[in-house]
């Protein structure tokens, strides 16, 4: 640990500038006051890339990917990084891939699932009419108030920036490029989200919503609802009617006697179960019934010396020989 | 399960197998339905039938009435063979040694008949001191002293039985010298004749051995059983390498003095009559009124019995062939309950134990048969004698074996075992304290052994039982120069044994029902050199008085008396309290004698206050001042850590009574639109649980269930829209019906939108908080249909899976939990006080954030219900030191954590809801182990389950410890850190036993329970301390000032009901967690978070080639070798000092510094 203290203090200088594609952008860090020695010209390394996603995006051409975003980044800091210290190209949005706390994943069907990994970055987009497994894709009105003053980001986390044109994409990567060749000096600036103290309070006053604003939303919420479910019984019923590729009918639920047939079919499966014993061949009628049985018991207690004689060697090896406690 | 009627053939075993199916004709005829029950066992055990023991099948399956469990035979026989000692190379030297001394001894030429004094003059010229009993013999005494060639010389003992073992810091090796009848007179048996004659012949034989030209054996004196009446001689090794030096097997050989049997004639020396005359007094007409002397004549018959009890274990072994194992057993088991044959020891130790075994094989006396058979195995011995030793209160009805027309009275001190045929009280050197101990112990074995759950080995051989720290409560240490005894004196022994006697009476008398044992530790006396007189006592010494305490009525502070009508009684009772008995009018009208102890200064425990003050007034003012006493040390460390009344939960009935008070509030509303099921208690506070019973800080969790209805919503997400809904519904009632609650609705799980979304913290007029959360048991419907909806994607139904964990967790298994802790806390006062003394452990290590609460209670918990060896904690500090030493000594890689609520409670099993509830089985608990064998073989990293700790309220076993919490390297810190303790009071421990022996404690050496509880943060990568004004440790410094003010004029201020539930310290610590998830293990606190610190996880953040989301925060560096196929040649490294930064950023003004 100690080596790993000394090296980067003297290595900014000779610091690698690229890494495969990536520029490799060094952000110098505010200094405070608390800290120990070393960590007085901390730099923070951001990777810096054209953004090439392996699922095509009708953005990717306007968008540059970061890697190792600064845990108190957001669309605000980045957005003043590139206007205000990379040359002024102009942001539209930045997608993150983490946030703390973690946002929140709606459960869907199998075949959302393409859909849903292209929209689960934008929070925002309005998918009102997509059918979740669940309750429904909330909007501002029925989500229920956030008790976070802001989202972080888990350490080393990517993210992707999405510049207003392909015009300002190219300008903000060649500016990075060139402040990383010359060396030049990018500041950290953070900000746009409440840290520290601040953070916890507002936190505690957001976790307890005034009730008015609670109940407008759950109002909103479950009108919302009833119209989700409404869509989900039908492709429910569509799903019962219409055949998959192999020529099959899905069994799903709402069927004929609605939801609780699960339960009766096993309390009936056990009912079953039970008069078969009753009425069945008693297990013991025949001599050799009660002859195999015999056997069988012999054979488990055999076993299971075998298996307790198995585990005493296993502690022997594990433990050595039993010793008497001194 | 019984046998079904129709099975009544004799069931084949394995050894027989080859020819089994051929004889299933002959074995019918044999058909023996015992036999069946015998291999059925396992099904069927503890059927009684003694009548034929079936002999140990070769390789075969043992039975529960054979050997408990294969599982405990398997461990017996590996036990025997590591304990057993080894007749092998090593004992050829001390064969030789004992061939050279044998020798040696039958060519010493007779001495002529001495008067005393020229006897003692001539050896003292040959450098030897005979060492007299005390009192010397009189000046003027008319008999001779003589030595003549002995009778026989033989070896005994445990080696010649081949039953020594080398647990034994030093195997002794007895061998019997049979002095010649010629030497002894008829009337020797009188005042000490016989005595004087055989130390002189003792000395014989050591001057023979020292002046011998062929032994260079270093010789000393010591005492038969730590009886000052018969000196023995002890040959250790002389170490020069010769052919008779057995330096190398770590024995002794000690040459004992017997007489041949028939010498005295057998009535005289019986445990009845007299053999000490006084001096003063003619003959003849003192007999009958003088006092019978056993201790005495058992001294002389010891002597006399040596070659008799060598036959009987002879032929005992010859007859039995588990004999000898058995005696190994009893040895282990004497050795590690403390018990041996030294006076001092308790007087109880191997040789007793063959002999009463052996009496017992042979005991045809009284009804039924006899307590052992000769068929019987060698763990059936061992259980019956420990049940004999249990059952027979031999002090109130001796056992007398074949004594013919002798009769015994009754003793009023010791036990009384008189062996008929060998005329002596077996039992004759245990004192009456020794003689309860040894019998509690055999309980508490008995019990244990019979319970068909566990095997218990351990904790019947493996474990050390008689440890200072867990087996006892309270220990009184008195120093030997404060009894002010006179070492010079000739009765000095006498003195030290009457000394003892009082003070047992006296502290017994004292304490009544506040305790549960008592006894007394005396330290042992030293063998001394052949040329100088038995050496004083040395008055550095101490002793030790060994209290259990009974938890209910330890700490009472009131000792009720006779009544104030019943003079002679009540004269009694003023006699012994003196100005302490008052004279007191009671509730109900009666006036007895009372003593009144103060409470108020809780340094000085009231156990503490009476134990000075009887000493100081009826053994001196001086004992009373020496003394040390400690009890329950560890208790001041949390709040109200001693238990109170009768009570350990007396702290927290002012919150329950708030939770009970608030329960009917919401029960009484009439606006609800669903009927109130129940209102369960799910937190630590409401469990007696909390390190703190008084902060005000956490509101404490409650669970409301409403009656079902067809109402809800059948959606995950919109049931819990429809909670807020009903919360918001009770925050109007609560508003209209008592405006002084503070009520609001909170949000929680936000990222999780199927789990519960909210709750309702109630503040009441008293300053006490609670958490309101509804449970709707749809939702696990409902979560089990998405796990089993083949339609979801895979992320859907893995957080379906967590959900219902999570939902059986805190809906199910909490409420259970806390409602069984409930009960067993107000079962066992000690409990509580434990389980918060072990969290506050576990937080001030700042491991308790990665142990959910209920694991650590679990962890005490066990500790009660398994206590063995030990009894039921019953102070903070034994179960909090007896849970340390289970932690460090829990296997946890391969072991589960099993933990049967209901051996205690079962009540709460049948209320409980489940299948899983009822007490547990062998089945069940058979279940768990595959269950745990499961998940280990799933998860051999341990990335997953670590600890796994099941109940029979929920067989899981992860529920608790689910999820990597804790991890594995915080169980091994946990393991470490318990050892480091366990260690820390063991040395504790040894240094008060060298106390004993004389050695002065240091001031270094005393004990600070506090140790135990400072953290060291050295060993961490990065420590975060935060600034004291914002953590919870300094507003609770502040607050004693106001809180008397508090309780009694009730509000909070506004402002603190606000932040009620605000820990701004645990929300950062919070986020960390969540920022550097694997990279960076944290540590902190959670009850006074003034520190976090973190560790790099070297596995994950170690330095490794360049990569887009390695997790953390990295700085890139040239790698040093250039790998062909890697173009880049840049590796990473974790930026610390990014990271320091980046969390004094996020952390802001709650940061003090880092580093």
């Amino acid at each position: 640990m100690s080596s790993g203290k000394g090296q980067p203090t003297k290595k900014p200088k000779a610091s690698p500038k690229a890494v495969s594609d990536f520029a490799i952008l060094p952000l110098s860090l505010p200094t405070q006051s608390g800290l120990p020695a070393d960590c007085a010209n901390a730099k923070h390394y951001l990777y810096v890339k054209l953004h090439e996603p392996s699922h095509p995006d009708p953005n990717a051409e306007r968008s540059l990917f970061l890697s190792n975003v600064p845990i108190d980044a957001n669309e605000t800091s980045i957005r003043a990084l590139f206007t205000e210290q990379l040359g002024g190209s102009r942001v539209e949005q930045v997608d993150f891939d983490t946030a703390v706390p973690a946002i929140p994943n709606t459960k869907r069907y199998k075949a959302d699932v393409v859909k849903g990994s292209n929209a689960q970055a934008g929070r925002k987009r309005k998918r009102d009419e997509e059918i979740v497994a669940e309750g429904v894709v909330e909007d501002e009105d029925s989500a229920l108030p956030l008790i976070w003053p802001g989202e972080l980001r888990t350490s080393g986390g990517c993210a992707v920036v999405v510049f207003v044109d392909r015009a300002s994409c190219k300008g903000a990567w060649k500016e990075v490029r060139t402040a990383v060749k010359e060396g030049r000096d990018v500041k950290w600036e953070g900000g746009g989200v409440a840290l520290g103290l601040q953070r916890y309070k507002q936190h505690h006053a957001l976790t307890y919503p005034s009730k008015a604003l609670l109940q407008s939303s759950i109002n909103a919420y479950l009108s919302q609802f009833n119209r989700a479910e409404t869509a989900r019984n039908r492709l429910r019923l569509k799903q019962r009617s219409v055949p998959d590729e192999d020529g099959f009918v899905m069994v799903t639920r709402g069927g004929r006697s609605g939801p609780a047939r699960l339960e009766e079919a096993e309390k009936k499966k056990v009912e079953l179960e039970e008069r078969r014993k009753k009425n069945g061949v008693k297990d013991d009628f025949y001599r050799f019934q009660t002859r195999e049985k015999r056997k069988e018991a012999e054979m488990a207690l055999k076993r299971n010396f075998e298996a307790d004689r198995k585990k005493i060697e296993e502690m022997r090896a594990r433990r050595g020989k039993v010793r008497v406690m001194e | 399960m019984a046998a079904p009627a129709t099975k009544r053939r004799k069931l084949r075993h394995e050894s027989e197998d080859g020819s089994a199916l051929e004889s299933e004709d002959t074995s019918m005829s044999r058909a023996n339905p015992q036999e069946e029950q015998h291999a059925m066992s396992k099904a069927a055990p503890h059927k009684p039938h003694r009548t034929r023991p079936e002999l140990p099948l070769q390789d075969g399956v043992y039975t529960a009435e054979v050997y408990k469990s294969n599982m405990f035979k398997l461990q017996v026989d590996e036990l025997l063979e590591q304990v057993k000692f080894k007749y092998g190379k090593k004992v050829v030297p001390l064969e030789n040694a004992m061939r050279t001394l044998k020798t040696l001894i039958e060519q010493f030429p007779n001495r002529e008949p001495l008067p005393i004094s020229e006897a003692e003059k001539l050896l003292r010229s040959q450098g030897v001191t005979v060492p007299f009993p005390s009192p010397r013999p009189p000046k003027d005494a008319k008999y001779r002293l003589e030595y003549a060639k002995p009778a026989s010389i033989n070896v005994t003992g445990s080696y010649a039985l081949k039953v020594a073992t080398r647990t034994e810091d030093v195997c002794s090796v007895d061998m019997v010298v049979v002095m010649p009848k010629s030497i002894f007179q008829e009337k020797d048996y009188l005042n000490y004749r016989y005595l004087y004659k055989r130390a002189y012949y003792l000395a014989c034989v050591a001057a023979g051995l020292k002046n011998s030209s062929g032994s260079k054996f270093k010789l000393s004196f010591d005492c038969l059983n730590g009886s000052s009446l018969q000196p023995i001689l002890i040959v250790d090794p002389s170490g020069d390498g010769g052919a008779d030096d057995f330096s190398g097997s770590k024995c002794q050989v000690r040459i004992l003095l017997a007489i041949p049997e028939g010498t005295f004639a057998e009535a005289k020396v019986r445990p009845t009559s007299n053999c000490i005359r006084p001096q003063d007094q003619s003959e003849g007409n003192a007999t009958k009124a003088l006092p019978p002397t056993p201790f005495y004549n058992a001294t002389l018959q010891s002597d006399a019995t040596m070659m008799p009890y060598l036959k009987l274990l002879h032929s005992a072994s010859s007859k039995c062939d588990a004999f000898k194992d058995a005696c190994v057993l009893g040895r282990i088991w004497l050795k590690q309950r403390g018990f041996g044959t030294r006076v001092r020891k308790g007087g109880f130790g191997n040789f007793e134990w063959a002999a009463l075994m052996a009496i017992l094989l042979h005991s045809k006396t009284g009804v039924g048969a006899s307590p052992l058979s000769p068929g019987y195995s060698s763990y059936q011995l061992f259980k019956a004698t420990l049940q004999f030793l249990a059952q027979h209160n031999l002090t109130k009805t001796p056992y007398v074996f074949q004594a013919g027309d002798v009769t015994i009275p009754k003793s009023t001190f010791a036990p009384i075992l008189y062996d008929g045929p060998r005329n002596i009280n077996l039992l004759y050197k245990m004192t009456q304290w020794s003689y309860t101990q040894l019998q509690a112990e055999a309980k508490a074995s008995i019990s244990t052994l019979g319970d068909s759950l566990a095997d218990h080995f351990e904790s019947t051989f493996i474990v050390k039982t008689n440890l200072l720290t867990y087996h006892y409560d309270a220990i009184l240490r008195i120093p030997m120069a404060s009894l002010e005894l006179e070492t010079e004196s000739d009765s000095y022994e006498e003195a030290v044994l009457e000394k003892c006697r009082l003070l047992h009476s006296t502290i017994a008398r004292a304490l009544t029902d506040r305790i549960t044992s008592l006894a007394l530790l005396t330290p042992e006396e030293e063998p001394w050199k052949v040329g100088s007189a038995k050496p004083r006592e040395d008055q550095r010494k101490s002793l030790f008085i060994t209290i259990g305490t009974d938890p209910a009525f330890a700490t009472r502070n009131i000792d009720l008396g006779p009544a104030a009508e019943d003079k002679q009684e009540a004269a009694s009772f003023r006699k012994f309290w003196g100005e302490k008995a008052e004279l007191r009018r009671f509730k109900d009208g009666s006036i007895l004698e009372s003593v009144v102890w103060t409470q108020k200064d809780a340094s000085t425990s009231v156990l503490e206050q009476i134990l000075r003050f009887v000493l100081s007034r009826h053994i001196g003012a001086g004992v009373a001042e020496m003394a040390d006493f400690a009890y329950d040390t560890c208790s001041s460390l949390v709040h109200h850590g001693r238990i109170q009344g009768q009570s350990g939960v007396f702290p927290f009935t002012s919150r329950m009574n708030a939770f009970s008070s608030l329960e009917k509030d919401i029960r009484d509303f009439e606006g609800l639109p669903l009927q109130i099921r129940h209102i369960r208690a799910a937190d630590p506070q409401l469990r007696y649980s909390s390190v703190d019973p008084e902060s005000m800080k956490e509101p404490a969790a409650l669970i409301l269930q409403f009656e079902g209805s067809a109402r809800w919503p059948d959606d995950l997400c919109a049931i819990q829209r429809t909670k807020v809904a009903f919360l918001l519904k009770i925050t109007d009632l609560l508003a209209e019906e008592k405006p002084n609650y503070v009520a609001r609705v909170g949000l929680e799980n936000q990222s999780y939108p199927s789990q519960n979304q909210a709750y309702l913290d109630i503040i009441l007029p008293t300053g006490f908080s609670f958490r309101l959360r509804i449970h709707h048991d749809r939702e696990a419907t409902l979560l089990e249909r998405q796990l089993k909806d083949k339609s979801l994607d895979s992320q859907s139904r893995e957080a379906a899976a967590s959900g219902l964990a999570i939902y059986k967790r805190d809906f199910i298994q909490v409420p259970a939990h806390t409602q069984a802790l409930q009960v067993l806390c107000t079962r066992f006062p000690a409990l509580s006080p434990s389980i918060r003394l072990t969290k506050k452990w576990f937080a001030t290590h700042l491991l308790l954030p990665h142990f959910s609460h209920e694991l650590v209670e679990l962890f005490v918990v066990n500790t009660f219900l398994q206590p063995h060896p030990w009894a039921i904690p019953s102070t903070a500090t034994s179960g909090f030191t007896k849970t340390l030493l289970w932690l460090s000594r829990w296997d946890w890689r391969h072991t589960p954590l099993i933990v049967d609520f209901s051996t205690s409670v079962k009540q709460v099993a049948a209320e409980a809801e489940g299948p899983s509830s009822g007490t547990l089985s062998t089945e069940d608990i058979k279940t768990i182990q595959t269950r745990f064998e499961a998940w280990r073989r799933i998860d051999p990293g341990m990335n997953r389950v670590v600890l796994f700790a099941a109940t029979n309220l929920d067989s899981d076993g992860t529920t608790w410890s689910d999820k990597g919490k804790p991890e594995k390297v915080m169980a091994s810190r946990m393991t470490a850190l318990a050892r480091v303790a366990t260690n820390a009071l063991r040395r504790h421990e040894d240094k008060l036993l060298e106390s004993l022996k004389g050695k002065e404690l240091d001031e270094a050496d005393t004990f600070r329970p506090g140790k135990l509880f400072s953290a060291n943060v050295q060993d961490y990568d990065i420590v975060i301390r935060l600034s004291s004004k914002h953590t919870r440790s300094s507003k609770k410094k502040a607050e004693p000032k106001f809180k008397n003010l508090e309780m009694q004029q009730g509000p909070l201020a506004m402002e603190e009901k606000q932040n009620v539930g605000y820990n701004p310290a645990a929300l950062l610590a919070d986020d960390l967690r969540q920022i550097y998830g694997d990279a960076v293990i944290w540590f902190w606190n959670p009850d006074s978070v003034d520190v976090i610190a973190g560790l790099w996880n070297p596995v994950v953040t170690a330095r490794r080639s360049w990569k887009v989301k390695p997790g953390w925060n990295s700085v890139p560096v040239s790698s040093q070798k250039k790998k062909e196929d890697e173009e880049s040649g840049i590796d990473i490294e974790l930026n610390k000092q990014a990271i320091c930064n980046e969390i004094r950023r996020l952390g802001g003004d709650l940061i003090l510094d880092i580093n």
